[in-house]
């Protein structure tokens, strides 16, 4: 292999070397990116979809209390606004199904919701049901306890996704950095070998050649240098000794 | 001695490696899984470094002793460095020094790790795993054949008495063709036990990456509960015969399938082996029924498997042996400090220094009566040197020492007495697990990042026959 060949060969490796690493980072941090929007996009939403429909049963539930007391207009207006929050909360969770499974947990809320729904729906002020409580603790809390802790589950499997997406982020930030650290360190003991080998194959042959013409022009010692590569060096020794020979041949 | 050719030579080991890690991105592509990225620029990075001075530096077949020394040593912390990296990468629970533990465990075919959750790991990290291993084990053998020689008269005679029968039989007894020899066995039994693994019901991958732990002797499964997630007997037993068969002498193993099956009987080094391991499997047993195990099948069925996997520094489980009673431990902990037999992929003081020291202790207690006696040492017919014997019982001495300064700076950093004692034995001894809390189903986990060093260091020490890796290191002291 010829000596140009031999160091870009040399700058090539680096290069090489830098550029995936580099490659490599940059794909990384892209897929950070993605990661956040899509923790942001398919968790975040469910959970915050799941809180609002908490917050919109418990007014439903604070909306029965009052239709218990005999309250009939404070009491269908709360329940009309909190039902209708939960019906918008609840078509979000829908609409934004990205775990396994979590359809079935959505299904089971809305079975759940409209069990819960068909208790307070019915007329409770002038009934049989105004003032009993023992009718609110025995069915209708039980049922918003129920839909409850089903929204309570969907916001769980969310939390759990989203804490899984958010190691997967650190492991990918790990993942971004690492390719650099090695890459230098790669190159930085490359750049120490291929050092050495232009030492060792490259200076040394010439400040050889240097030496023995020195020597044949001071102590008219034949030129000989022992080239172990077969380049241009071994090449220029061959080409040295022999010009030193015929500068010796009597003219 | 002439850095540029040893670095010639790393490089071919280095481009070794990446042919494996690539192999392994291979198997993450099909998989899916994340190790590709991490597997792909590794392989490339290695590959970059190991080409370079295969192009720069000519060949020559020329290698001085102190040169091939060098190039085996520093090839073999290379490739541990070099394999720590796909851990490194893909992260999880792989920290530098948990990373570099694995590496090291793997290629010194220890099988000692520090996952708690295996089967989370990706498929192509999982035989990256096992692949470091199988090159250990190749290193094992190049080792023998290419260090042994530079480390003194007294090793070689204990590697190459075994096969001295090669010579006699008219093989052109040189080191490429014991190499060959060595090479086809160690490959044709990957390769009958991965069929006869297939042929039980375990998937390729779980048949190559067993095999390969198997005739390593290494013993990293890529299941969380090793061979006890198969819960086979008939599985079982296929690796307890290979487990055995590895820890023979290849080229006796080579000579006994080319029809020289005679001598496996007459080597009186093999005869001892295999008859410690019937002795100690019957013991174990006794031991065991009635205190672990209401029946004798069952008894016999995990003592057989634990015996031979210790007994052979495979290192696989199908059992929790911590549980088991004192006396079966001890049994167990013998065998990790004895292990198999010198020209095996084991680890270990080998059978053979063991028996050497018995003879000596048998020549002394006999000069004792007869002080004017001329007593000769005898091995396989073989008379042995005063001075090899006298070699072997300073390794014996040597390896205890390690075993015991490591155990007491693990107990100085907190380590509790069993871990740290039976985890250097098993560290030492390249077996793999010990008791305590680094026990047959747990791992090494636990242990502080200090330690995870020092077992480490033992584990090179105990691969490389302390010996090579103090003339490495010491290399102008000792001269």
């Amino acid at each position: 292999m010829k000596i140009r060949t031999k160091i870009m060969l040399g700058f090539l490796i680096l290069a090489v070397m830098l550029a995936v690493a580099g490659a490599y980072s940059i794909y990384e941090l892209t897929t950070i990116g993605t990661s956040v929007q899509k923790l942001l996009d398919d968790n975040y939403k469910s959970i915050n979809a799941a809180k609002k429909m908490i917050e919109a049963l418990e007014r439903e539930d604070s909306g029965v209390l009052l239709l218990l007391s005999g309250k009939w207009k404070q009491g269908r207006e709360t329940i009309t606004t909190a039902h209708e929050n939960f019906k918008k909360a609840f078509e979000t969770a829908e609409n934004n199904l990205t775990i396994e499974d979590e359809k079935q947990y959505v299904d089971k809320i809305s079975t759940l919701y409209s069990e819960y729904r068909r208790l307070w729906d019915r007329p409770i002020v002038g009934t049989e049901y105004e003032d009993n409580l023992n009718w609110y603790f025995e069915d209708v809390h039980e049922a918003f306890k129920d839909v409850k802790i089903a929204v309570q589950d969907l916001m769980t499997i969310n939390d759990k996704a989203m804490y899984e997406t958010a190691s997967n982020l650190k492991n990918r930030a790990h993942r971004a950095v690492m390719p650099g650290i090695i890459a230098i360190i790669s190159a930085l003991v490359f750049t120490l070998i291929f050092n050495f080998f232009i030492n060792i194959y490259i200076v040394n042959p010439i400040l050889s050649i240097i030496r023995s013409v020195n020597d044949f022009i001071t102590k008219d010692e034949p030129v000989f240098v022992d080239i172990e590569t077969n380049d241009e060096l071994s090449e220029l020794a061959d080409t040295v000794s022999k010009l030193a020979s015929m500068s010796r041949l009597p003219k | 001695m002439r850095l540029r050719i040893i670095l010639r030579y790393i490089g071919y080991v280095l481009l070794f490696n990446a042919l494996f890690m690539l192999i392994s991105a291979g198997v993450s592509f099909f998989e899916g899984d994340s190790a590709l990225l991490p597997l792909l620029f590794t392989s490339l990075i290695t590959a970059l470094i190991g080409v370079f001075p295969i192009i720069y530096v000519p060949a020559t077949e020329n290698i001085h002793n102190d040169e091939g020394l060098f190039i085996v040593v520093a090839g073999w912390l290379l490739s541990s460095l070099i394999g720590a990296l796909p851990y490194i990468m893909w992260g999880g629970p792989f920290t530098f020094t948990n990373a570099w533990f694995e590496s090291v465990s793997g290629f010194t075919t220890t099988g000692s790790s520090i996952l708690n959750n295996i089967e989370a790991i990706p498929a192509g990290l999982l035989l990256w795993r096992s692949t470091t291993h199988f090159i250990g084990g190749i290193g094992i053998i190049v080792f023998m054949l290419a260090v042994v020689p530079s480390t003194g008269q007294a090793a070689m005679v204990l590697y190459r008495n075994e096969i001295s029968s090669l010579a006699v039989e008219n093989f052109r007894y040189r080191t490429q063709k014991t190499l060959q020899i060595i090479l086809i066995v160690y490959f044709g039994l990957i390769v009958l036990e991965t069929i006869s693994l297939l042929i039980l019901g375990m998937s390729f991958f779980d048949a190559i990456t067993h095999s390969f732990a198997t005739v390593a002797t290494g013993g990293f499964s890529p299941k969380d509960t090793s061979v006890a997630f198969f819960n086979n007997p008939a599985i079982e037993m296929v690796i307890m015969v290979f487990m055995i068969l590895s820890g023979i002498h290849f080229a006796l193993i080579f000579l006994a399938i080319t029809g020289r099956m005679d001598l496996l009987w007459k080597s009186s080094i093999v005869r001892y082996y295999i008859g410690a391991l019937l002795v100690s499997v019957l013991l174990v047993t006794i031991n065991l029924h009635g205190n672990v195990y209401a029946n004798w099948l069952d008894a016999l069925r995990f003592g057989a498997f634990q015996v031979i996997s210790l007994g052979t520094s495979t290192g696989f489980a199908t059992t929790d042996s911590n549980i088991w009673p004192g006396f079966s431990k001890l049994i167990l902990i013998f065998f990790s400090l004895q292990c198999a037999c010198a020209g095996s992929t084991s680890g270990g003081i080998k059978v053979d220094r063991i028996i050497l020291t018995l003879k000596s202790i048998v020549k002394h207690l006999k000069i004792m009566f007869h002080p004017k006696g001329v007593f000769a040492f005898r091995l396989n017919k073989t008379i042995i040197d005063n001075s090899i014997v006298e070699a072997g019982v300073v390794y014996v001495v040597l390896y205890l020492l390690v075993v015991f300064t490591s155990s007491l700076v693990l107990t100085f950093i907190g380590v509790d007495i069993m871990s740290a004692f039976s985890g250097s034995v098993a560290a030492m001894g390249n077996v793999g697990p010990g008791f305590g809390m680094v026990s047959s189903l747990s791992n090494f986990s636990q242990i502080p990042e200090m330690g995870k060093w020092i077992l480490s260091v033992v584990m090179l020490l105990g691969r490389l026959e302390i010996f090579a890796l103090l003339m490495f290191l010491c290399r102008r002291a000792l001269r």
